[in-house]
């Protein structure tokens, strides 16, 4: 039995306190001197004073409708919108921890330059206009010296739709480089590999779904648009007799509450997927109509493809029995159209993560529940962008007219030269169509084609790699609420990098409270926080009918911080050189009153309610079944081979439909031939320019499952190391949060007992992690040094897959304030004049961080991240998180 | 949605006009619906502004005893028709409201620690800041203005609900019925206000209660570390209250 520790209490008397904090008056947006209002003690919100806002939280992208209790201009607690139609007026655990970042004490209110060497701490309070202008006279030199592609912004969050590459393109910069590879491109893939659409949230039709297949998903804990998500399934589960049934390798939350879990070998996924195609396929389950009307390769092939793949073959990859494998096949196929898969993201954050995901979406379109009820639904971010399917909402637009693109890194182009000569090379063999849509190593990857065709999602884990080894460069760096110092893969490479000033010469940091990556800055510009701007809002629709949603300040912002928007047009107006042009605008309301402007209700109207759909509207089944008006036909060309209709839009063909065999004429997917392209092309293309052998399963053009290399002759005492998320965090986003932080603030190594028993230890011992290098066609692959090494708390747990070691994100802070690191020195940070830097405005603060270790508490955890190698998956770019093999041993304690 | 601007909207107009006459209130906590997301623990903290290492709801991780998975169960106050803290109290500090919620009066709460040893739910916490005794009161500030208490109307699943469990006509009391809500540690013989649907043995089994505990058998603490000794570090047989001198 652990200890019991006592709880640190340092006798604090009520009279104390309000000595303290008595004359500590809310005023909010007074700068530095301003507390923003310490409740002396509890006292009850009073609801009929307080003023609800409608706003958007911002704990996580699921980005659900909120309101802001406003009492004396302090927000007092989050409660959610019952007018928004996925979240449904629920909120998480995080929402309400977005107050506590917003009045966090430590929170940055003014822009800082930095004093001492880079990573040193030392910092200086510098106005707004000394930040900018050095910035803005840094920007100018590059933009005279024709080398704005030098300039970068990196985002970790950013919801402003499409700010960011307004600002590059109007500097001249293509550089708008992010996470995307560390988060989802593997399962956007697999979907628009399939639909042309990428349905990043896997938003199926889940409350209306019979039997749900989820393959390493965590929507009840940790999924994107989660909120939605698990409480529409908790009621077909609970109130329809919905099943759930999740393969996975630790028992999370999800596999807690699902009807059936199997706990399964990291990686393996695929091979049940493929058995279950197999089996639907064997005992003619399919629904040959859709196939044949929609699938761009003849059923007979498929059927082939599939027959090494048996239950028996995936029995022995998974270790999920064959009987099972084959018994959930043919219910799925008879649960048709009400059933549906999850992949987003378990099964794709692997070396064979796209080919898995697309194994597992091939079940849905094998038994025909694509677009229909309680299947797998496509909803509606196509039909916002109003090029897909009926009308979505109505067209926004940026009140301001926007720059030209940068030109591509043609051959001959001063950007082409500065490439490495294999890069050239590489590029130069290239389509001519492809050449015309790069842009260097960083933005478009030329091993990675894959991560530009569909979209340009970039591969953000190899942006220090390439600018260590010279394959890219740049002069200013700008990360925005990102934070690859403590996140990233390797974050010990991207701290060197982000330390190197001949490698990375002027980093630029816009963010709210102080994180790993911002301490590595030279100017820190503070931004204002979720609840002090504005940002217009669309997402994913959980009921198949699209909305918008605004988020709106519930107070101005607090010090000296500004919105993001505000900084990037104060800039682009000191850069001169044509940026002003794209930024004409003044308030920030105005503009956002503008971008709006087409909503069928007033301004006034949508901000008191915050949400907007149209009512009338009905849900968004089966949109490629639609058919083309007449109307629009009348002026279409139509392309006799591939049968497809298309306008003229902006001076490019865009396609509005597709004649099938049967003579019809529908909307078809948004994929390019406008079917489900079940065989793609672009996997075998990809396969050539990047450079893999022939032979390489990567370069399958069908779905289909391989070993990933790194898993191939795993040693018996090896195992796989993977990482996980807490429903009570966000990423690396959420420790400055006392209350989320109390729920989780150290993570264990997860364990099964026979392993741990093998291994001769307990929960609470300490094990040694050693992490090898990935195998394959990756990043530094094969080589003998490992990666990294920890030592950590060993947790045993039942439902661990035997020969997986699970140890949760968020954990380990060095920044991120008091909470984030509570075992630092206390006393104020040097040059930081946040709002409260004796930290007496928060009763908890720091006295009450019990779980601090000079508290006699765990401690705050281990960073685990500098033990993830960098391992994107060929072709496409993905962070394989899943993939990493480990020794362990027991650590003896001295 | 109708996009009547003339009609108001659900969050406007709140007041005194929108409260429930309720018999007794309670709740039913639908365990089986339970997803473990802690929305409930976090929007309360923040509405009350409970002290850190003290919790007025809070959601156990269980181990299932048969499958190799977690069982999430939220604990609170049960609001007992037989309080023992109430009993306990020595100075009548701990008091029943008309619609049956047991509430603590915090300017009669001297510190004196029994009504914590009293609970066998272990719902009640020192705030050590305060100086005084803790606990859930279902949210008078938010009920009193019909706003239900802020750990259901965050609860993204149904399983916390709120309403009159003496009213035959309210669909919580309808629930509870229908499904045969169970009172937690009924041979407590306190009779809880708070029930629970898909309740099982083993959840009671070595039940800690409320406030964090760890290193008991059957239950683990999501971080599987040693929260804080509470007062109930203390925690003694329930002490019955002395005899009143009157």
């Amino acid at each position: 039995m652990t200890p019991r520790v006592p709880f640190p209490f340092t006798p604090f008397t009520r009279r104390d306190w309000i000595k303290l904090t008595g004359a500590a008056a809310l005023t909010p947006g007074l700068g530095a001197a301003a507390s923003p209002g310490p409740t002396a003690f509890y006292r009850p919100i009073d609801y009929t004073k307080a003023k609800a806002i409608p706003t958007i939280c911002f704990g996580c992208t699921t980005q659900c409708g909120v309101l802001g209790w406003v009492e004396d201009g302090r927000v007092r607690r989050i409660s959610g919108n019952p007018l928004d139609p996925n979240s449904r007026g629920r909120i998480c655990a995080k929402a309400n921890g977005v107050i506590d970042l917003t009045y966090y004490p430590e929170r940055i209110l003014h822009p800082l330059r930095r004093t001492g060497p880079r990573g040193s701490g030392q910092w200086e309070r510098i106005t707004w206009d000394e930040a900018l202008d050095e910035i803005a006279a840094r920007m100018r030199k590059l933009k005279e010296e024709d080398r704005a592609h030098h300039l970068a912004v990196q985002v970790g969050r950013d919801k402003t739709q499409g700010l960011m590459q307004r600002f590059l393109h109007a500097f001249g910069s293509p550089q708008q480089l992010n996470r995307r590879a560390i988060c989802s491109s593997n399962p956007r893939v697999a979907n628009m590999s399939y639909f042309g659409e990428s349905v990043d949230w896997d938003t199926g039709d889940y409350e209306q779904s019979k039997l749900i297949l989820n393959f390493g998903a965590n929507p009840m804990e940790a999924h994107q648009g989660g909120m939605g998500a698990l409480q529409r399934i908790q009621k077909a589960r609970c109130d329809k007799g919905a099943r759930l049934v999740t393969f996975e390798v630790r028992p999370s939350a999800t596999a807690s509450v699902s009807d059936e879990f199997f706990p399964v070998r990291a990686g393996t996924d695929g091979a049940i997927a493929m058995a279950m195609a197999h089996v639907i396929v064997k005992n003619q389950l399919h629904d040959a109509d859709f196939w044949d009307r929609w699938c761009n390769m003849p059923f007979a092939d498929i059927e082939k493809h599939l027959e090494p793949f048996t239950p028996a073959f995936a029995e022995a990859e998974s270790g999920v029995p064959a009987a099972d494998i084959e018994r959930l096949a043919i219910e799925f196929a008879k649960a048709a159209p009400h059933c549906l898969t999850l992949i987003n993201r378990g099964i794709t954050k692997h070396y064979n993560g796209a080919h898995a995901g697309r194994a597992a979406r091939l079940l849905d379109i094998l038994v025909g529940n694509i677009g229909r009820p309680g299947g797998f639904t496509m909803t509606t971010r196509s039909a916002w962008k109003g090029g897909w399917g009926q009308d979505g909402l109505p067209e926004t637009e940026f009140p301001s007219p926007a720059p030209p693109a940068p030109p591509a890194w043609l051959p001959g182009t001063t950007m082409f030269a500065e490439l490495p000569e294999s890069v050239q090379a590489r590029v130069k063999a290239f389509p001519k169509s492809w050449q015309e849509k790069y842009f260097g190593e960083l933005y478009t990857p030329s091993e990675y084609p894959l991560s530009w065709q569909w979209q340009v999602m970039r591969v953000g884990q190899l942006v220090y790699p390439y600018l260590k080894e010279g394959r890219a460069k740049l002069d200013t760096y700008i990360s925005y609420t990102f934070n690859s110092a403590y996140n990233y893969p390797e974050a010990s490479l991207a701290r060197e990098v982000l330390l190197d000033e001949t490698l990375l010469p002027f980093h630029i940091a816009i963010d709210v409270v102080m994180s790993e990556t911002s301490a590595l800055a030279d100017i820190i510009l503070p931004e204002a926080a979720a609840f002090e701007r504005w940002d217009p809002q669309v997402t994913n629709a959980y009921d198949l009918i699209p909305f918008t949603a605004i988020r709106q300040p519930l107070h101005p912002p607090l010090g000296e911080a500004r919105s993001v928007l505000r900084i990037f047009r104060d800039l682009a107006r000191r850069v001169g050189h044509g940026m002003d042009a794209y930024f004409a605008f003044e308030e920030e309301e105005e503009f956002y009153k503008g971008w709006f402007k087409n909503l069928p209700i007033t301004w006034e109207e949508f901000k008191r309610r915050g949400i907007w759909y149209d009512e009338k509207r009905s849900k968004d089944y089966e949109l490629h079944e639609q058919p083309v008006p007449e109307s629009e036909l009348a002026g279409a060309a139509f392309d006799e081979k591939t049968g497809i209709y298309s306008v003229e839009k902006k001076g490019k063909a865009s396609a509005i439909g597709v004649k099938l065999a049967d003579g019809s004429v529908v909307r078809g997917f948004p994929s390019r031939s406008r079917k489900v392209e079940v065989m793609q092309d672009l996997f075998v293309q990809g396969a050539k320019y990047a450079g893999l052998p022939a032979d390489d399963p990567c370069g399958n053009p069908l779905p289909t499952y391989f070993k990933v290399p790194s898993h191939v002759d795993m040693k018996e005492d090896e195992f796989h190391w993977v990482t996980f998320k807490w429903n009570a965090h966000t990423q690396s986003r959420s420790n400055y949060s006392k209350r989320l932080a109390e729920i989780i603030h150290t993570n264990p190594i997860w364990m099964h007992p026979d392993a741990g028993k093998k291994l001769g230890v307990k929960s609470g011992d300490t094990i040694e992690v050693t992490v090898k290098r990935p195998k394959g066609n990756t990043y530094r692959a094969g080589e003998e040094k490992p990666v990294g090494t920890i030592r950590h708390k060993v947790l045993l747990r039942r439902g661990m897959h035997p020969r997986v070691l699970a140890c949760s994100h968020h954990c380990g802070h060095t920044q991120m304030g008091i909470v984030g690191n509570p075992d630092r020195p206390e006393g104020p940070v040097p040059g930081i004049e946040g709002m409260d830097p004796a930290l007496l405005t928060d009763r908890d603060l720091p006295n009450n961080l019990w779980w601090a270790r000079k508290r006699g508490g765990p401690g705050n955890g281990m960073a685990i991240n500098d033990t993830f190698p960098i391992d994107p998956t060929p072709l496409i770019g993905t962070q394989n998180w899943f993939d990493c093999v480990a020794t362990v041993k027991k650590v003896t304690p001295v | 949605m109708k996009f009547d601007p003339s009609a108001p909207l659900p969050w406007e107009n709140l007041g005194p006009h929108l409260a429930k006459p309720r018999k007794r209130v309670g709740m039913v906590i639908d365990q089986v619906r339970c997803v473990g997301c802690h929305a409930c623990s976090i929007a309360c903290k923040t509405e009350h502004d409970v002290q850190l290492g003290g919790f007025r709801i809070r959601t156990h991780y269980l181990d299932h005893p048969e499958r190799p998975v977690h069982g999430f169960l939220p604990m609170m106050c049960m609001h007992c028709q037989d309080a023992p803290c109430i009993t306990a109290c020595p100075n009548d500090a701990i008091v029943r409201l008309d619609d049956g919620r047991v509430e603590i009066s915090k300017s009669d709460c001297d510190m004196d620690t029994r009504c914590v040893s009293a609970c066998p739910y272990g719902a009640i916490h020192i705030d050590r800041q305060q100086m005084k005794a803790d606990k859930c009161n279902f949210c008078v500030p938010r009920t009193d203005v019909g706003l239900e208490p802020a750990c259901v109307e965050a609860c993204p699943t149904g399983t916390l609900l709120f309403g009159d469990l003496d009213d035959p006509e309210d669909p919580v009391a309808i629930l509870a019925a229908a499904k045969g809500a169970q009172a937690m540690k009924a041979a407590a013989g306190t009779r809880p206000s708070v029930v629970y649907i898909g309740l099982e043995s083993w959840m009671e089994k070595d039940n800690p209660g409320v406030q964090l505990q760890s290193g008991e058998s059957g239950v683990i603490y999501e971080q599987g570390d040693a929260p804080p000794a509470h007062v109930g570090e203390t925690r003694k047989k329930p002490t019955t209250r002395p005899e009143p001198e009157n």
